[in-house]
């Protein structure tokens, strides 16, 4: 467990764990202030006829919510977490084998989704899996008075007029996924989307941190 | 050209979507005889165009004069050509037995891949042995194939395992460890028993020794290695190494 | 298909920001309170509006509340089975309860009667007939004709038995508060955007994006679910093609509203 402070771009506290399950071929645990998703990945291994694609690897996404069943908010998040992962990773060079990412939530403090991308991010990573780059999300949210909050709680995204959750690519901080809620002006989204490019480049400096903290046993 | 940016990371942390420019000579020089040296890229690194991109998160490793690969620790296992794993034998179909090796997908092993096998002399394999085997044919585009055999035809000390011992499994990288050339990790356990120990690129490992309880004991020693510096391990064989004495 | 869009041009003759043919039929349901047939090319959504009366939540007893669900039968193309509603029918019914929240369209507190007792619940049932790509768009343009297109009766409460008493004689439409438009594109390998995709275009593409507009220019929803990463300047370039886009459905929208009204 690490600590990322924040400064300009105002974050809570992150923590990440990899490898922490013995069973998944890739695990995370992703902490965001009070929200924290763990991330399992199974794979690549032997996929079902029906859903073989014969020149990439099926991904499958399940998100688990801390109680009750999956609804259809779920499935949702699981096509844009999916659809996320799908463009990072290079599916191709494991042809006819599925890949299964779960994510359990622990607990919801905001900015749920945003830890999501995250966690499985962490967790593909830990797997091994070949990715030709690496994605982050960041939550916004718009508060009455227009001003804009980086990785909010879940009261501070309640009482939010707009909220925005965008996926980040690493190699040139472009927009990967968007989600949104609420109306806003595209002056405030273009605001959002630069706040949220700025935010990137810390969580990617915490990627790298705990990676590196974690191999520093073997270097 | 070489490059000396990547040289510069060596030993350092790398993680997916890290990039390297690499300066292209394509055109030969005639006056010069040797060809200018190209990395070559190794597991978790790519080549597009004239750019080296990192897919995997890991240690940069090189070897002279310039080979560079990714040193990262996975637990799945990939297929590749000329590695030997440790395998169980799932099913005979036909000419050719179906051998689980932790992968995507089941591997062909044919009966005639044997030291000594013929169509009339068959190997004695069962259903649920497990084999010390090669990799013949590993891509992501055809079925993986096994042999027990050398190209030469020998055994070469694989082929099905005797009765007794134990098979289990640990990460990848503890197993790239065991088999480098100047392994303390095994320099470490000779030491300690004397023991059988087969070593599968899978992450298998089977071991023999003289009683049931040091054949576990090793077994144990093994696993716990794999989350423990260096000389955190050395304290534990030393401690078992008494306490065994 | 990279040659033609090279040109500036698609296989069914479109320029890459140009949408297909928009057909709209209101009012085509005679059973429910509200309807709307959209024709996108050779896509086709109906949507239908029933209204019921519910009680209100504890949570919110000043509210009613709209509930959307998109139905993608194995009717409409081979790629759907019969069975549960698939991921794909779940993420649209999904966005478009996030569009209806976002826009507010509708105000919850419209479909009211009286407080913590009575109001009104609009099932809209939206079903795809014929798939042929960017059933977002459609199901947006169906949803809001259809809206705007219901009559609910007049409803009082009977002061001495309680009980509610319908007049169907006296009808009065909905009251709806903004128009959101979707504005669907495809992108292929970070370079191409085209507008309004076919299904074909869109099992090609790298990555899609819907972007939902009012008429205030304000944003719904960006919703992009993955694929390839899209730079400022596409998004822009997006935005602006979605307002103006706004502007055509409303258009649109109100020709046929108007139409209907003369005919009778």
């Amino acid at each position: 467990m690490e600590v990322c402070e924040s400064s300009k771009v105002s974050l809570r506290e992150f923590g990440c764990e990899q490898n922490l399950l013995s069973r998944p071929d890739g695990s995370a645990s992703f902490v965001q202030g009070d929200t924290s998703v763990m991330a399992g990945v199974y794979g690549p291994a032997e996929v079902k006829v029906s859903k073989e694609i014969y020149d990439r690897a099926t991904l499958e996404v399940l998100i688990q919510p801390k109680v009750g069943l999956p609804t259809v908010r779920e499935r949702s998040q699981e096509q844009c977490i999916r659809e996320t992962c799908e463009a990072s990773l290079l599916l191709s060079l494991h042809p006819r084998s599925s890949l299964t990412l779960v994510l359990q939530v622990l607990h919801d403090d905001g900015s749920l989704l945003s830890c999501f991308l995250n966690a499985a991010c962490m967790a593909l990573m830990d797997a091994g899996l070949p990715m030709s780059c690496l994605f982050c999300g960041v939550t916004c949210a718009i508060n009455t008075d227009g001003q804009i909050i980086t990785d909010p709680t879940a009261a501070q995204e309640k009482e939010s007029r707009a909220l925005m959750t965008f996926a980040i690519d690493c190699a040139k901080r472009r927009v990967l996924m968007s989600s949104t809620k609420g109306s806003f002006s595209v002056h405030e989204l273009q605001q959002c989307i630069a706040v949220s490019q700025k935010a990137s480049e810390k969580i990617f400096q915490f990627y790298r941190d705990s990676v590196r903290r974690r191999y520093s046993k073997n270097l | 050209m070489q490059v000396p940016e990547l040289l510069q990371r060596v030993g350092q942390v790398l993680l997916p979507g890290d990039e390297f420019r690499l300066d292209q000579e394509d055109n030969i020089s005639l006056t010069e005889v040797s060809r200018p040296s190209r990395a070559v890229c190794g597991p978790g690194l790519r080549r597009s165009g004239a750019r080296l991109l990192v897919c995997k998160s890991g240690v940069l490793r090189h070897k002279a004069p310039n080979v560079f690969w990714i040193d990262s620790q996975q637990k799945r296992y990939v297929p590749a050509k000329g590695e030997t794993v440790i395998g169980i034998v799932t099913a005979k179909a036909g000419d050719i037995f179906k051998v689980d090796v932790g992968g995507s997908e089941q591997a062909s092993l044919s009966y005639l891949a044997f030291e000594g096998a013929t169509k009339r002399n068959r190997p004695n394999v069962q259903v649920g042995d497990l084999v010390f085997a090669q990799f013949v044919v590993a891509n992501k585009d055809m079925e993986p194939e096994l042999v027990c055999m050398d190209s030469s035809g020998r055994a070469n000390g694989m082929g099905v395992f005797g009765s007794g011992g134990l098979l289990f499994t640990v990460s990848l990288g503890l197993v790239r460890r065991l088999l480098s050339p100047l392994s303390e990790l095994r320099s470490d356990l000779e030491q300690l028993f004397p023991c059988e120990l087969v070593v599968g690129m899978n992450g298998r490992l089977w071991v023999r020794s003289c009683s049931v309880q040091q054949t576990l004991i090793v077994a144990n020693l093994l696993q716990s290695s794999d989350s423990m510096t260096a000389p955190q391990r050395k304290e534990l064989f030393r401690k078992v190494q008494q306490g065994a004495l | 298909m990279f040659h033609f869009q090279k040109e500036n041009c698609r296989p069914d003759g479109r320029e890459l920001s140009e949408f297909r043919t928009t057909t709209l039929n209101i009012g085509s349901i005679s059973t429910a309170n509200g309807s709307a047939l959209v024709k996108l090319g050779n896509t086709t959504i109906i949507c239908g509006i029933k209204a019921e009366l519910a009680n209100p939540t504890v949570e919110a007893p000043g509210k009613g509340y709209i509930v959307p669900n998109v139905d993608l039968p194995p009717l409409c193309s081979s790629r759907f089975r019969p069975g549960p509603p698939g991921e794909q029918a779940q993420a649209a019914s999904q966005f478009i309860a996030d569009v209806i929240e976002s826009s507010e369209l509708i105000k919850a507190e419209d479909l009211c009667i009286e407080r913590g007792k009575l109001c009104w619940v609009l099932y809209c049932d939206i079903m795809c007939l014929d798939y042929d790509g960017n059933i977002l768009d459609a199901c947006i343009i169906a949803l809001l004709a259809a809206l705007k297109n219901t009559q609910l009766p007049e409803v009082t409460i009977n002061k001495e038995t309680c009980a509610p008493e319908v007049n169907s004689e006296k009808r009065r439409g909905l009251t709806i508060h903004k128009h959101p438009v979707g504005a669907s594109f495809c992108v292929f390998d970070d370079s191409i955007l085209i507008v309004d995709p076919t299904a074909e275009e869109e099992s090609l593409s790298t990555a899609q994006l819907t972007v939902v507009t009012d008429e205030a220019d304000r944003l719904c929803s960006l919703h992009k679910p993955g694929g390839t990463p899209l730079s400022g300047e596409k998004l822009q370039e997006c935005i602006s093609r979605a307002t103006t886009r706004q502007r055509e459905i409303q258009k649109l929208i109100d020709k046929v509203i108007c139409s209907v009204k003369t005919e009778k």
